[in-house]
């Protein structure tokens, strides 16, 4: 018999394989779209049997399912384990996925080849075994990709955090669909028909998916604005060096207010996705779905690496030179800390006129709550609610509340020079400042009090004042959702989600 | 050759222990004092404790007396800050306790000045200060030895200042901040989270809820925890409390919103507590009875003013057996059935309180009497289906020391059942309409320790039965024989026997003569408040008697007396004089009442008649406003004769008007 036939029987017994019920993923694919995204799921899933081998254990030479499946629908259903199972990144086991992998791709390679071949001989096929062959590609493609972001995925830290813990079955599914989304289009043309359909299935299911992707982007913005400034919530990533791509933007990339430009009349814009708006404009071959969707770069098969981000500051931590470089996420991470570390605050509170910013979306934080500080301790924090005040007090040993000055006029010298000495320093701080005759309104006056305070500690604690309402600031989301988009790159499969949820936002329109 | 002083050889141990003993009679070390050179400077070194009268003598005190560590300046309301500040200087190292609480003219400036100043300092009574604020608290948050601080109705102290105390303050013990309604939850929580140490805490109508209750809850040492009026705190918030309060002996909930579910949270916050006031809070029924079972050492338990049902009260003397104290009065739906099923339960009954329960009769008084035996106060006013015969029992109770019977059918042969309670202190018997001269006269023989006699509206009384009380019970301290029209001056003159009266009350005894009242001043030395309202015979001479002798008067009424300007401008010389109200002295004018308010230097209040506003010139009344003292200005019509029929008073008239006076 013909070596080639061979090779195709056997691949096609490979297919069936894949196609058999024990495949849940590949069924769902192909013939049941809404169950994909439904309970049907879990159904399929618990056709699994052993649930507990997780993708390290698996040998290259089982069967590509039941490698990647258990890996990517089970671990969701013990949420504790599958966190603390991805946190432990296995080099061994990535090696061994990935030469999987190769071995895969080596396979898939062939099978095309064979059946270009195939088309070359002038004897007509039945149609049936073309499609069956397509939708073996399809089949394989698919579970190459599902592996690939399986291996990824145990090295992403915002995959383990908000996707798999706030909803660990639709996460990881959007993570598919995310992933299958450029990478459908991108197969031979000799499958294009049914490509396309798949395609289409996954639009809908964009469309469909739509408010849970909001969701995440909530949870995307959490993440972002906890109080901790976002420049460190990658304090723990400990990526290892080499496995991401360091991006160093220049100071003028940085600082420049538009980074899009309108290739026709010139007019800048901060987002691609307003540039792609604004073109519309221009004429009706911009108005075109193609146009509109954001433009998908150049991915081939390998692996991308993830992208981070350097400060082009020299000496600055988050200089890629330092000894202890810390990367940045993202573009956005890079504006900001550049502006907020390297860059004169000149943006100034009107009503204060005293607090200064670098970033306007901190400014304009700050300004919604400027003057609502009334709520003093001796130390010099401002508080503006009263409840973070006692709390504060109740935490700190020796802290008072500072008496509002207003009821301080009048205040005469203590009668006895020694007197002030027994009183503590905070108590003679303010007596000091009570004194003064002053009946300015409160927050000059705590400027004042700062400027008085001889002791040096005070002065520190004065400081700090300013960095805890930073950290208040971040509280309330300071940037919301349309500067992350720009950050294109933040994570392999955040950033194509967001592209997903911004284009079928597009079609929406 | 002069003679020896004997006084000399005697040990000035012994002379201490003399002087120790002698704290009770505020003349008394005066005149031990008196007796040689070296008594007085042993009293001037040996007394800790001074209550000046007047400020002026303040200046001189600290060379006298070096060593004071309690000062109670609650007669001069005029200590201002450079009085303050003196004083703090003077004593600086040995003064420990002063009780500002009546006085007005401080700010915070004074007040840092002694808290810095006297570092040992540890009590400090700041009450009845609406004006003082934060600052003024922040001053006293200087005085980090303080342990016992009461700041009631300082109205203006909001949380910060409070935060102030609670953070430098850290060994406070009692702290006392009733009215103070701008704290709130974080003051009060604050105060709970940093002094550790604290043993009582009121917190009566502030506004806190049960947040604050959460961390009080969790101080070792708390026992008593007063939260009159906190109507803050309800069921739903006492349900979650999680806390485990095992010192807590005494808790008062009066007149605060709870039911069932926040008795019930509340056995399993403090399980050992020992008494329990509910006063005006909540239903009595069976399950909320129920609850209290399981205090297990509950000895206490106040209800008065509570809707009762009877079988909630009567499964009260299911849960509750071993209490000594128990309060009803008012409490709706005490019934002979479940009153006697409770004192048979509660055998230790030691102190009961029927007020006002209208619905029992001598059936309960016999079995209260025949199961508690120790009884030591029974107060019973307006007990009004109670017979005759029913008080015939009370004569079992030897140990009753304390009898409130006003307003009930008591009658002469009760009051010989009551004599035999031959320990009786303090005895009630107003608008008892049917006792009698002879009544009083059993009283007067047995009961030689009565120094609480109230006799307002008994009419039958005569001078008779007062005489042979003034014979009989020389210890007497309260007299009050209002509105008996029977009484003339002989009763004063006998009553003038008894040397320890402070309180005398003849309002409305329109024999009473300038001459009776002389007798008593001359007598009564220690008298300190007196109603002679409506003595309509009184007049001036009467008045120059009592500047003469009552150098000790706190306390005067003296409407419509026969007085004129100058017997009240005799009045003002009396240095101790804190309170007078005149209406309807037809012999007063503007002029007299503007010249004695300005001669009564510590007068704080003064009740006048509004038709004198107007004519006394605004500088002295700003005067008046700036020396502390308060006029209080009504516009009173008449009564045309001192005689109103009874029943325009109302059955409790007596005691809430004695409150008032001692209230003030």
């Amino acid at each position: 018999m013909d070596p080639k036939g061979g090779l195709c029987a056997n691949n096609c017994r490979r297919s069936s394989s894949l196609t058999a019920p024990g495949n849940g993923l590949q069924t769902n694919l192909s013939s049941d779209p809404p169950s994909f995204y439904g309970i049907g799921i879990e159904s399929h899933f618990n056709e699994f049997d052993p649930p507990s081998p997780p993708i390290q254990s698996v040998l290259p030479g089982q069967s590509d399912t039941d490698i990647e499946i258990p890996d990517q629908e089970n671990c969701p259903l013990s949420d504790s384990s599958n966190t603390s199972k991805l946190q432990d990144w296995n080099p061994s086991a990535m090696l061994n996925n990935l030469s999987f992998l190769e071995e895969k791709i080596h396979q898939l390679r062939d099978l095309v080849h064979l059946i270009v071949n195939k088309k070359c001989q002038p004897i007509g096929q039945p149609h049936e075994l073309v499609t069956q062959e397509q939708q073996l590609i399809t089949a394989d493609l698919t579970s190459i990709i599902v592996q690939l972001i399986s291996t990824a995925g145990s090295l992403l830290p915002s995959v383990r955090h908000t996707l798999t813990n706030t909803n660990p079955l639709v996460s990881q599914i959007d993570q598919l669909h995310g992933i299958n989304l450029p990478f459908g289009p991108e197969p031979s043309s000799g499958i294009r028909p049914q490509n396309n359909s798949a395609n289409k299935l996954f639009d809908k299911s964009t469309q469909n998916d739509l408010p849970n992707t909001c969701e995440m982007e909530q949870n995307y913005n959490m993440e972002e604005h906890e109080p901790k400034d976002e420049e460190d919530v990658d304090e723990g990533e400990n990526l290892p060096p080499g496995s991401y791509e360091i991006l160093q933007l220049e100071k003028e990339e940085i600082l420049a207010p538009h980074t899009h430009f309108c290739t026709i009349c010139g007019k800048g814009f901060k987002r691609d996705a307003n540039l792609r708006m604004h073109m519309r404009g221009h004429g009706d071959e911009y108005k075109t779905p193609a146009a509109l969707a954001k433009p998908h770069k150049e991915t081939g098969s390998e692996p991308k690496l993830i992208k981070r981000y350097s400060c082009p500051y020299s000496g600055c931590k988050r200089n890629k030179d330092h000894k202890k470089f810390q990367p940045l996420k993202t573009i956005l991470c890079v504006k900001n800390h550049y502006k907020r570390t390297h860059c004169d605050k000149s943006y100034t509170c009107s009503r204060c006129n005293t607090k200064k910013f670098s970033v306007m979306a901190d400014l304009k934080t700050h300004e919604k709550h400027c003057g609502k500080d009334k709520w003093l301790c001796s130390c010099g924090t401002t508080f503006s609610r009263k409840d973070k005040l006692f709390g504060h007090i109740a935490l700190f040993q020796g802290h008072t509340p500072a008496i509002p000055l207003d009821d301080t006029k009048g205040v005469t010298e203590l009668p006895d020079p020694q007197n002030r000495e027994i009183s503590n320093k905070v108590g003679s701080v303010n007596f000091c400042f009570g004194s003064k005759p002053s009946s300015e309104n409160l927050v000059p006056n705590m400027m004042d009090m700062k400027g008085n305070i001889d002791d040096p500690m005070n002065y520190f604690s004065s400081l700090n004042f300013e960095g805890c309402n930073f950290g208040a600031f971040n509280e309330f989301p300071q940037t919301p959702f349309e500067d992350a988009e720009g950050s294109f790159s933040f994570l392999m499969s955040g950033s194509f989600k967001f592209g997903g949820g911004e284009s079928s936002s597009g079609n929406l329109q | 050759m002069e003679p020896p002083n004997f006084f000399d050889l005697l040990g000035k141990d012994l002379l201490h222990a003399i002087l120790d003993h002698l704290r009770d009679d505020p003349f008394a070390p005066k005149f031990f004092s008196q007796v040689c050179k070296s008594f007085h400077d042993l009293e001037s070194t040996h007394r800790i404790t001074l209550k000046p009268r007047r400020l002026d003598f303040l200046a001189r005190a600290p060379q006298r007396y070096p060593s004071i560590i309690h000062l109670d300046l609650t007669l001069c309301p005029c200590v201002d800050d450079l009085a303050l500040k003196a004083l703090s200087l003077a004593w600086c190292s040995s003064l420990r306790s002063v009780d500002l609480s009546r006085s007005r003219l401080f700010s915070h400036v004074g007040l840092s000045a002694l808290a810095l100043n006297c570092t040992r300092l540890v009590e400090l009574d700041l009450s009845n200060r609406p004006d003082l604020t934060d600052v003024a608290a922040k001053a006293v948050a200087e005085a980090v030895n303080l342990e016992r601080l009461r700041l009631g109705r300082c109205k203006g102290i909001t949380d910060l200042g409070i935060g102030c105390i609670a953070v430098r303050c850290g060994k406070l013990r009692h702290v006392g901040l009733r009215w103070c309604i701008r704290v709130t939850d974080y003051g009060a929580g604050l105060i709970a989270m940093k002094c550790k140490e604290i043993r009582s805490l009121d917190l009566s109508y502030m506004p806190i809820t049960e947040k604050c209750l959460q961390q009080i809850l969790q101080l070792e040492h708390l026992e008593d925890l007063i939260l009159e009026h906190c109507l803050g705190i309800e069921d739903d918030g006492l349900a979650t409390l999680q806390a485990n309060c095992k010192s807590m002996k005494m808790l008062n909930l009066s007149k605060c919103r709870i039911g069932r579910v926040g008795i019930a949270s509340l056995t399993n916050v403090a399980q050992n507590l020992e008494k329990l006031i509910l006063s005006s809070s909540l239903v009595v029924t069976p399950v909320v009875a129920k609850c209290l079972q399981r205090f297990s050492r509950l000895q206490l338990v106040k209800l008065d003013g509570c809707l009762g049902t009877k079988s909630g009260l009567k499964a009260i003397g299911n849960s509750c057996t071993s209490l000594k104290e128990l309060n009803l009065s008012k409490c709706v739906g005490v019934t002979d059935e479940n009153l006697s099923f409770l004192v048979k339960t509660n055998k230790d009954l030691e102190k009961l309180d029927i007020t006002c329960c209208r619905m029992i009769t001598r059936e309960s008084i016999s079995s209260l009497t025949n199961s508690c035996l120790r009884i030591t106060s029974l107060r019973m006013e307006s007990c009004s289906l109670i017979n005759r015969e029913g008080f015939l029992f009370i004569g079992r109770c030897q140990l009753l020391e304390e009898l409130d019977v006003t307003d009930t059918e008591i009658d002469d042969i009760g009051l010989c059942s009551i004599s035999r309670c031959t320990k009786l202190s303090s005895l009630k018997l107003g608008i008892c309409l049917t006792i009698t001269d002879n009544g009083l006269k059993h009283i007067a023989n047995s009961c030689s320790k009565l120094r609480h006699l109230d006799l307002y509206r008994s009419s039958r009384i005569t001078d008779e039965g007062i005489v042979a009380i003034a014979l009989g019970c020389p210890s007497l301290k309260v007299v009050n024989i209002a509105y008996n029209c029977n009484i003339t001056d002989s009763s004063l003159a006998f009553l003038s026997k008894c040397q320890r009266l402070r309180t005398l009350e003849i309002r409305g005894c329109p024999h009473i003569s300038p001459q009776g009242l002389s007798n008593i001043v001359a007598g009564c030395k220690h008298l300190e408040i007196l109603d002679i309202k409506k003595c309509r015979k009184i007049n001036d001479t009467g008045m120059v008697q009592l500047a003469q002798h009552s150098l000790n008067l706190k306390q005067i009424k003296l409407s419509y007396c026969s007085v004129t300007d100058v017997g009240l401008i005799a009045l003002a010389s009396i240095s101790c004089l804190q309170y007078i109200s005149i209406f309807h002295v037809e012999g007063l004018t503007s002029n007299g009442l503007v010249a004695f308010l300005l001669a009564c230097q510590n007068l704080t209040k003064a009740k006048l008649h509004a038709c004198f506003e107007s004519l006394i010139p605004q500088q002295i009344l700003k005067y008046m406003e700036a020396r502390g003292c308060v006029l209080v200005w009504r516009e009173k019509t008449s009564e045309a004769s001192g005689y109103l029929p009874f029943g325009h008073f109302g059955p409790l008239a007596p005691a809430s008007h004695m409150q008032e006076v001692n209230h003030m």
